[in-house]
């Protein structure tokens, strides 16, 4: 009995200080309890807002318009109509999906090779951030380094030169193809990391009783990343080259810097396009209608794609 | 089907080591149980003769053939994994088959390899399932099902039923059972559990600290343990272990009293297993300490000045805690202990 009051007094010491605590906090009107979340996200939406929506608005705004600097005259979808009769449009959209989707699937092919035959291997695991060096380069600078090494300075040419494969010096600008290719190279120099850390680190994450279950059931280091890796992989891989895609689409530094869009508009992607009829020929309501159009494909081929990849990856 | 030979088996990592000088033979068609707590060393010898970890020292031979420069997939063993490893990305069925289709069996023999195995294991209706989609048991069962689909020459089970209930556990433990003795595979089995190895054992090989304490029987280890670490090991709840001395024919600790072999003096400890203890007799003094009725059996644990000595009473037993308690115990199943532990004292 003595004990079990002693209990009951303990348990009351501890509820008094208890209730004390409970006390010193000022009760809060619910209103500011539900208006705290929307404080704290507040300034970074207003900032997106300022920097994305309203921009993005205003571009469609102004694609209505035929825009001279101040002379804004109504056009409908004037600019839409002139647009898809445009060439020149239709040719930088081809240009970008040859140039981006080439670019792609080596930058892929590449990273995912790489990261299945060192996934395992200890330096990879402990220093994988090293690979991410090129993509810490300033676009700009990454632009200028190729630019020289391709055209101005000719060190791949007299490198080719020593091995034997080219005579003479290679005009890289002077032939559709080559100036797409080096555009492709700088491009898959720069952001072939980036698929790379994102693949090696889902073989990383990957169970490795069950890599020991295949090798015991026969399964070679290729069976198992044919057969299990990758397809456990789909939608890492999915997104990874989607959010991959979406960049490249818009890949505009190094046409600027390496090519701007010679030899005769072959390199000349959307972005670039934009850039020109906007900056250099001062159609801005027709280059805010172009910027809609490639936004709108844009969002529908992506969608398009990872809705897809998931639908299949759950059944 | 074949023999497995282990020969002076070293396996360290760095300077800490795993197993040490590890001789073992297992017989052909046998179902040998690795036991022994965690970190003894008994998953590094079954990863060994998968495969899966190369020995620093020694052979591993499985039939007449060198093992050790094999690779894993070339062994022609199948294993069981604790977490299943389950392909998550494969149905059941095509989980089944992905040792058929990695060896190359012809194709028109899988379909029926693959349902017999599934009906071995009772998981015909869930084939077309993703493991997912599938209870830890009926995973087990899957993972049990990839094992035997190929008919390998050693199966090695990796302390498979311990994420499986207890209920669940001890149905898996006579399938597995049935399923070895019907298929006549040569098997090596993980566990810590000594009731899965009493159970499905033909032998135990008890280790601790990389080192074999004792190989034998279910029986044999029951009743002839060799030191103090099997004897403390074996049995549930395990051998009551209690530290005294002997001298001319008498062992004694406080509140115990009992006769030894005459050539025995100096510190030793007795062991003495629960249900070899009654109530009423002189070998022990002592208070009630606790009473645990089961149903089946009361467990009572008696309080001596040293030690807390657990027995078996009948399932009527009950006293008072703290009230005095005398105990007898059945003195031709007394086991003697000298100082390293060793059994001693059998003629």
């Amino acid at each position: 009995m003595a004990h079990s009051t002693q209990t009951l007094e303990k348990g009351a010491a501890k509820a008094a200080p208890a209730a004390a605590v409970y006390s010193i906090r000022r009760p809060r009107s619910a209103t500011a309890k539900k208006m705290f979340p929307y404080l704290l996200v507040g300034p970074a939406v207003l900032y997106l807002l300022a920097i994305t929506l309203y921009p993005g608005l205003f571009a469609m705004y102004q694609s209505l318009f035929v825009v001279k600097f101040v002379n804004w005259s109504w056009a409908g979808l004037g600019n839409y109509t002139r647009i898809v009769q445009d060439r020149e449009f239709w040719a930088a959209l081809a240009n970008t999906a040859i140039i981006g989707g080439l670019s792609l699937c080596l930058q892929t092919i590449i990273a995912m090779t790489v990261a299945f035959y060192c996934y395992r291997d200890p330096f990879v695991r402990g220093w994988r951030i090293v690979f991410l060096m090129p993509m810490l380069f300033m676009p700009s600078a990454v632009a200028f380094i190729w630019k020289l090494a391709f055209n101005d300075g000719r060190v791949i040419s007299d490198l080719l030169m020593a091995i034997g494969l080219v005579s003479n010096n290679v005009d890289w600008l002077s032939s559709v193809w080559l100036a797409r290719l080096t555009l492709i190279v700088a491009d898959v120099w720069q952001w072939t990391p980036f698929l790379f850390i994102i693949f090696v680190g889902a073989l990383q994450g990957q169970d490795e009783e069950i890599e020991e279950a295949a090798r015991l059931d026969g399964a070679s280091w290729g069976d198992i990343f044919w057969n299990i890796s990758l397809p456990m992989m789909r939608p890492i891989i999915v997104v990874a080259v989607t959010l991959r895609g979406i960049d490249i689409t818009t890949m505009f530094t190094n046409v600027y810097i390496m090519t701007q869009g010679t030899p005769g508009g072959a390199t000349e992607t959307m972005s670039y396009f934009i850039y020109r009829q906007g900056f250099r020929m001062f159609n801005f309501g027709y280059a805010s209608a172009a910027s809609v159009l490639m936004l709108l494909i844009t969002i529908v081929i992506a969608q398009t794609i990872v809705k897809r990849a998931f639908k299949s990856g759950k059944s | 089907m074949a023999s497995i030979l282990l020969k002076n088996v070293v396996k360290s990592f760095g300077t800490f080591v795993g197993v040490q000088d590890m001789n073992l033979d297992v017989v052909d068609e046998e179902f040998l149980v690795l036991l022994g707590p965690s970190g003894c060393g008994k998953t590094t010898t079954m990863r060994m003769i998968a495969g899966l970890e190369h020995p620093t020292e020694g052979e591993i031979r499985i039939g007449d053939a060198l093992m050790n420069d094999i690779d894993a997939r070339d062994r022609d063993v199948a294993m069981v994994f604790q977490g299943y490893a389950l392909y998550p990305n494969m149905s059941i069925y095509e989980n089944i088959r992905f040792p058929l289709r990695m060896r190359q069996v012809p194709k028109a023999k899988h379909d029926d390899l693959i349902r017999r195995a599934a009906e071995m294991v009772e998981l015909g209706p869930f084939l077309d399932r993703k493991p997912g989609a599938l209870s830890g048991g009926q995973r087990q069962r899957a993972a049990l099902a990839r094992a035997i689909v190929r008919q390998p020459q050693v199966f090695l089970m990796d302390e498979p039923l311990s994420n499986l209930d207890a209920k669940l556990r001890a149905s898996m433990r006579v399938q597995i059972k049935h399923m070895q003795r019907e298929l006549k595979v040569t098997t090596v089995y993980v566990t810590h559990d000594q009731i899965e190895a009493m159970t499905l054992a033909d032998r135990i090989v008890i280790m601790n600290k990389g080192v074999i304490q004792q190989i034998g029987t279910p029986d044999d280890i029951y009743s002839n343990p060799a030191n103090t670490f099997v004897a403390g090991f074996i049995g549930s709840p395990p051998m009551n272990l209690i530290a005294g001395t002997a001298q001319s024919g008498t062992f004694s600790s406080a509140g115990v009293r009992v006769p030894c072999p005459a050539n025995l003096s100096g510190n030793i400890t007795l062991g003495i297993r629960p249900e070899d203890c009654q109530i009423g007799g002189d070998n022990l003094q002592g208070q009630v300490y606790g009473v645990e009725p089961t149903g089946d059996i009361t467990y009572l644990t008696v309080r001596t000045a040293n030690k807390n000595i657990e027995i078996k009473a009948g399932r009527e037993f009950r006293a008072p805690i703290d009230s005095a308690i005398s105990v007898g115990f059945d003195t031709s199943r007394l086991y003697f202990f000298g100082e390293d532990g060793s059994r001693v004292g059998v003629n």
